[in-house]
């Protein structure tokens, strides 16, 4: 049993194995093998996710009994049919059909009626970093590793893109602005500090940008950022946060790489968050990252909630009793010491660990 | 005889999404006493992603405060207590943590099995991702679809009264069936079918052995009948099997509590449901859970219950969702210092990507209790549409009389003042008459409700013990009077040694009178004509024995519907006063 209160670790680390599991929302198809090398676009596996069902009336159709259906049928359950082609007839003189209303399959028939699958758009899952297949089921999930550096943020607007990173702006706190925006930005992935305004989000789609990695971003924008074509992944949380001075050293120092944006909104039941990967490649062995860290003297560790939010420090001290805090409130907490050398209290609920 | 009726120790566990929490109860002087508390950051979800881990974090804090040992080497529970005083007899367990389970929810006619299903579904921590009826207009390919689109963990059917429809019900049963087959593999559905009763072969036949199907009482036995409760006990049956399939940690605990194991909706449902036995049917009894990911309203009149648990709503992952039943106006009228709308809407999305962390500074805390009074008015109107309507809810916006209000959940059990809590739980929940708000600071009341069905001294002893924080009670006269009126006149006769004390309230007031926990004392209240307080109609006078708390005797003369002033900074200052006025702030 753990002494040591165990908060939720989040990834800032120049070179570390990276292993991650690609899942198909539903089963389908796993295009590629094990020890397979596969690049971000690489489409690495694909299902039919919301097929549409349709009921053919075959008695209605042919003009028959129910009792005769079976004998008319063409196509069987379990069978595929192009549209146009017939499943049953042709029947008397006028030769009626029923024909395939659409690309599908038949899913089951009964009561003299088939019941047909429409089939759906295909949806493609690709490996969205370059690396290599280490493992898969056959049908629906594929992991694939890679060496590299790793910044894990909190959100992320759903997509999942690849591209060359460029800095704007002056810094981490920097505000995202239309005239840092021009066309030498084509198709890069952006680093800024802080969005506040849609109107550099909108002309970063005109760009045809492929991502945007943000500090902060302010809140009111999330339905703005859910609806744009690349992906966004914020570091630190909505408002005025800027990128974290690890993730922010890290990531100026590899401006130029090709980075995968993986903006899936965090799950807390799943180890799936937000993150932006560089693939470093690498000849010695490099270790899996912690995943559980307890929180002891000398972790580092970054403040999530204000005041201090987005400031980063080493832990000095577990304090043994709850403290009081101005709101009044007492918590079990920690003495920080803050980049810049304040020694700060802080409750361990507001800290995550910083690895 | 049940193990737990020869038990001496009780060991209760939740599992929330936040917190866990370990209380310990033993017998001392002959009565069943809260002995320790241990509270844990949960683990369901990272870095552990086991539930184990938290739950035996919150044991080692009960093991440290009492120096009892509960686990040993092997970190097994110690059970039953041994010569040496180790361990416990009995475990009891409730759990809200985990992903939630995502349902369709099927019937036959609107206001009749759709509406008994989705008081069922709504006593539950599910999320609806569906509704199928008789009367919809879909097609039924249509609804095949819904239901494969949605890829539901559960499918919750009902329809026909016993011996009632059974052709329609058995068409729907087909379609649910075809559905539920062409649902992709590797995430299996289950289906619980709540309806008529004479169908239960038939229902069973048409779904095949593929699907795993749970038949239970029907919901609706006759058009003017509905029984939820044996439905409820089936469905908790069903959601703990998909919880201990998808969340590690939960079979261990469930070993451990052989059998004692329930939602805590379900448990904190039951002992309101107990209570309001206790407190007679003049009054219903409320309960508010105000958890990080739900909000559970029960209440219960005459015996009654009825449990609405909003998942939407909540002050932690969900709190995102109360901007779908208010806005960020009706959260700001209850703010006494002046902060930037922008600001509360990144605090509500920083909240849910963080929903175990604490306010620091006032500004937060003002901020977070803003919230809460808003997710809990939120989650009263949504329950307060099952309620039984009768004479004394006068008006749609006004509350019936209850008594007591018990109210838990870590915003409230953290509250720096004991005055922060009452204020606003009179804020969100707007009390009529005389009522007595109690705190459940340590969450016990989930924990009281497993251990009830087989012994039910545990929560009379419990309840009495002091592990309950009773606030005050409260006095809100209901009726029309000018600001500044008087509307009442009250009398204070203090038993023992203390000051008799009399006064008047005028309108608008909110005023606290000391009488501390455990003092006693005989109020009578003498209201003004057109007022009324709850004995027996407007203008009506009346004396009762009445009892302190951590506040004390609160005179709520703010009127219902409270009335906050149009411009923002007189609303700040009033806010500020009324915070004063309680005695949060000095």
């Amino acid at each position: 049993m753990s002494n040591y209160p165990l908060p939720s670790v989040t990834h800032v680390t120049p070179l570390t194995t990276i292993r991650r599991e690609r899942v198909l929302p539903i089963p389908g198809v796993v295009t590629v093998r094990v020890n397979e090398k596969v690049q971000a676009s690489h489409i690495v596996a694909e299902a039919e996710p919301a097929p549409r069902h349709l009921f053919l009336d075959i008695v209605r159709g042919l003009g028959v009994s129910e009792r005769q259906v079976s004998q008319y049928l063409v196509r069987h359950e379990g069978d595929r049919a192009d549209a146009g082609e017939v499943i049953a007839g042709p029947v008397g003189l006028a030769r009626r059909t029923v024909r395939a209303p659409a690309d599908g399959r038949i899913v089951s028939i009964s009561r003299g009626r088939v019941l047909f699958e429409v089939r759906g758009e295909l949806f493609r899952m690709r490996a969205g970093f370059p690396g290599v297949v280490i493992a898969t089921d056959g049908t629906h999930s594929v992991t694939i590793q890679t060496t590299g550096a790793l910044i894990q943020g909190v959100w992320g607007n759903g997509h999942m893109d690849y591209g060359v990173m460029r800095m704007v702006g002056a810094g981490p706190a920097d505000r995202l602005k239309t005239d840092q925006l021009d066309v030498n930005l084509r198709g890069a992935v952006l680093v800024a500090g802080i969005c506040d305004h849609p109107a550099p989000l909108h002309q970063a789609t005109e760009l045809s940008v492929r991502g945007v990695i943000l500090g902060g971003l302010a809140s009111d924008l999330i339905p703005v950022v859910q609806r744009l074509p690349y992906s966004v992944v914020v570091i630190e949380g909505f408002g005025e946060l800027p990128i974290n001075p690890p993730a922010f050293n890290l990531l100026s120092t590899n401006v130029g790489r090709e980075v995968a944006l993986y903006a899936h909104a965090a799950n807390p039941y799943q180890s799936q968050r937000p993150e932006v990967i560089i693939p470093l490649p690498t000849s010695r062995d490099v270790g899996f990252p912690d995943e559980v860290v307890p929180l002891r003297s000398g972790v580092r560790v970054r403040v999530i909630r204000a005041p201090y939010h987005g400031e980063v420090g080493i832990i000095q001290k577990v304090l043994a009793r709850a403290a009081q805090y101005p709101s009044g409130i007492r918590a079990m907490s920690a003495k920080v010491e803050l980049e810049g050398g304040n020694v700060a209290t802080v409750p361990i609920a507001n800290l995550e660990v910083l690895q | 005889m049940n193990a737990i009726l020869d038990a001496d120790t009780l060991l209760a566990v939740d599992v929330g999404s936040v917190n866990t929490r370990a209380n310990l109860f033993d017998v001392v002087d002959g009565r069943y006493r809260l002995i320790a508390t241990g509270r844990s950051p949960s683990t369901v979800g990272t870095p552990v992603y086991d539930i184990s881990e938290g739950v035996r974090m919150a044991l080692d804090k009960v093991q440290t405060i009492t120096g009892r040992r509960l686990v040993d080497e092997a970190e097994e529970l110690i059970m039953p207590v041994t010569n040496e005083g180790t361990g416990v007899d009995v475990l009891v367990a409730t759990a809200t943590a985990g992903s939630k389970v995502r349902t369709i929810l099927v019937g036959l006619m609107p206001g009749v099995s759709l509406q008994s299903i989705r008081r069922l579904a709504a006593s539950s921590y599910l999320e609806i991702v569906g509704e199928i009826g008789l009367m919809d207009r879909r097609r039924e390919e249509e609804r095949i679809d819904l239901i494969v689109a949605a890829r539901p963990d559960l499918i919750l059917m009902a329809g026909g009264t016993d011996g009632g429809a059974s052709d329609s019900v058995l068409q729907l049963v087909e379609t649910v069936g075809v559905a539920a087959n062409l649902l992709p593999g590797g995430k299996p559905v289950r289906i619980v079918f709540a309806g008529n009763r004479h169908l239960g072969a038939s229902v069973m036949e048409c779904f095949g052995e593929r699907l795993s199907v749970t038949l239970t009482p029907n919901v609706r036995p006759s058009l003017e009948l509905e029984d939820l409760a044996p439905a409820r006990i089936r469905l908790a049956e069903v959601m703990a099997d998909i919880r201990t399939a998808r969340v590690s940690g939960f079979s261990e605990l469930e070993q451990w509590s052989r059998g004692n194991f329930m939602s805590t909706a379900d448990a904190f449902g039951r002992i309101i449901r107990y209570l309001s036995g206790i407190y007679g049917p003049d009054k219903g009894v409320l309960g508010i859970d105000l958890g990080a990911s739900q909000a559970t309203i029960a209440a219960a009149f005459d015996g009654m219950l009825r449990i609405a648990v909003s998942s939407d709503l909540g002050l932690g992952t969900s709190l995102p969702g109360l901007l779908k039943h208010s806005t960020l106006a009706d959260v700001m009228r209850w703010m006494p210092v002046e902060i930037p709308e922008y600001r509360l809407r990144d605090y509500i999305g920083n909240k849910a990507l963080h929903p175990g962390t604490v306010p620091v500074e006032m500004d937060e805390l003002h901020i977070e209790y803003a919230l809460a009074r808003e997710v809990i008015r939120s989650a009263l109107s949504l329950a307060k549409r099952e309620w039984p309507m009768n004479k004394a809810m006068r008006s749609s916006w006004l509350l019936p009389p209850f008594e007591p209000i018990i109210a838990s959940g870590g915003a409230l059990a953290r509250a720096p003042h004991p005055g922060y809590a009452a204020l606003m739980l009179l804020d969100a929940v707007q009390p009529t008459g005389i009522s007595t708000l109690v705190l459940d600071p340590y969450n016990l009341t989930p924990a009281l409700g497993v251990a009830a069905g087989p012994m039910p001294v545990i929560p009379v002893q419990v309840l009495e013990s002091g592990s309950y924080v009773s606030l005050g009670t409260v006095v809100a006269p209901v009726g029309q009077a000018r600001h500044g009126r008087r509307i009442l006149r009250l009398n204070l006769e203090r038993e023992g040694n203390g000051q008799d004390m009399s006064g008047e309230i005028r309108m608008g007031q909110l005023v606290v009178l000391p009488l501390a926990q455990g003092e006693k004392t005989r109020l009578t209240l003498r209201p003004e004509r057109g007022i009324d307080i709850g004995f027996g109609g407007p203008g009506r006078a009346g004396a009762l024995r009445v009892a302190g708390g951590a506040v004390g005797l609160i005179i709520d003369a703010r009127g219902r519907p409270i009335s906050l002033p149009k411009d923002a900074g007189q609303r700040r200052e009033l806010n500020q006063k009324w915070l004063w006025d309680i005695g949060a702030i000095e």
